[in-house]
């Protein structure tokens, strides 16, 4: 069977090591399904890598866990303050969205590895500048599918153009993406095939969504030339 | 009355979907009421009929949706949107795309969907609920009582530890 992570080795041979990776779901309590069977049922629907915030270490067979801490906080100082805290360099650091001049701040901290939830920020919050610094940097940005599957009427809409506006910067700027499910149940869930059909509402290619899928491996080790620490 | 020639005939083409929980017993009536809601919010009414959606099989587990040829890529899009059919909690993943009812269902064949086993009680977090057990690792629970009947899904090493 062709799975995922077989096609985007096909896309893009010389990167075999890439992954399919779902950014963010939440497992029981937050959640109703357990982080074992939101993994099981993950694998079913062709990912090899999960982002759980504040997860335990678990060994489930054939996906791999990445743990996150979320940071919500209303300045800059705020985030400096808990980054220290949670940069340990096995957890993907995420940073939810504000104001314009908090996002470009946030994306010169070193040790954020995503920028989320923008489509719950404000209308231009995150401008060609904020897409600038994202792709220098490194930082990626989120796409969240659960409005697009969860609302609908003006809030869909809304999400559906700010996210159109997110895709217009990323083909000019190339800042890396990452797509999240943010998934409380396994009934959340969306499969790969599904989620090239719902970005597809906001006009992103399949390639570029292939490409997010894979981009939670490259945020926690980068690739680059191999330093010498000791 | 004489029918229309085939090269007059629309074209039809036809989505096999796989409904989760396997168990979930929503009715064709509801499935069709859920996938035509989800269409109409998301693409509007003109688009809607152009597709003109219709559940015209559903099996456990399984349910197949006809619709317009050209419209199938929409279609799919409107079920990976379902979230709930009359009052029941489930997903619709879209697994092919066929221009004949007979691949589909030779397909649905072939798959095996692993059916729940008999229902039991277990305790879980000092709650009593009724639990399904599926082939392998999977284990469906639902609180037991009248009203606001939480659902977990589990593993089985989650309830060992």
């Amino acid at each position: 069977m062709e799975t995922w992570a077989n096609k985007i080795s096909l896309l893009f041979p010389i990167l075999s090591m890439m992954t399919v990776a779902d950014a963010c779901i939440h497992p029981y309590p937050e959640g109703n399904s357990s982080l074992r069977r939101m993994a099981v049922e993950a694998r079913e629907l062709g990912f090899d890598t999960i982002v759980v915030p504040d997860a335990v270490t678990l060994t489930c067979p054939g996906v791999r866990i990445i743990p996150a801490s979320i940071i919500r906080a209303e300045s800059v100082r705020t985030v400096s303050g808990r980054l220290s805290r949670y940069n340990d360099g096995k957890s993907l650091v995420m940073v939810e969205a504000g104001e314009n001049g908090f996002n470009r701040a946030v994306l010169n901290i070193r040790g954020v590895h995503v920028l989320r939830a923008l489509h719950l920020a404000r209308k231009q919050s995150f401008d060609h500048i904020c897409a600038r610094i994202a792709a220098e940097r490194g930082i990626a940005v989120d796409i969240d599918i659960s409005p697009l599957i969860h609302t609908s009427g003006p809030s869909r809409q809304r999400v559906l153009v700010r996210f159109a506006e997110l895709i217009r910067l990323h083909d000019r700027y190339r800042f890396f993406l990452t797509v999240s499910s943010n998934a409380r149940s396994v009934l959340h869930l969306r499969s790969a095939n599904d989620i090239v059909l719902l970005c597809s509402l906001f006009g992103m290619e399949e390639d570029d969504v292939c490409e997010a899928l894979s981009t939670v491996g490259n945020l926690i080790a980068p690739e680059g030339p191999v330093r010498v620490v000791s | 009355m004489k029918p229309l020639p085939p090269t007059l005939r629309t074209k039809k083409r036809y989505v096999l979907a796989a409904i989760e929980p396997v168990g979930a017993g929503a009715d064709q009536k509801e499935l069709y009421r859920a996938v035509s809601c989800a269409l109409t919010s998301l693409f509007g009414d003109v688009r809607a009929a152009m597709i003109s959606p219709a559940v015209i099989d559903s099996v456990p587990g399984h349910l197949i949706v006809r619709c317009n040829r050209g419209g199938e890529h929409d279609l799919r899009i409107a079920l990976a949107t379902v979230t709930v059919a009359g009052s029941e909690a489930l997903v619709l993943r879209s697994k092919a795309t066929s221009g004949t009812l007979h691949a589909l269902r030779k397909r649905i064949q072939r798959v095996t969907h692993p059916l729940p086993g008999d229902p039991e009680e277990v305790s879980f977090g000092g709650k009593v609920y009724c639990a399904r057990r599926y082939q392998g690792q999977k284990v469906d629970l639902m609180e037991k009582g009248i009203k606001s009947q939480e659902l977990l899904f589990l593993t089985q090493d989650d309830l060992e530890e």
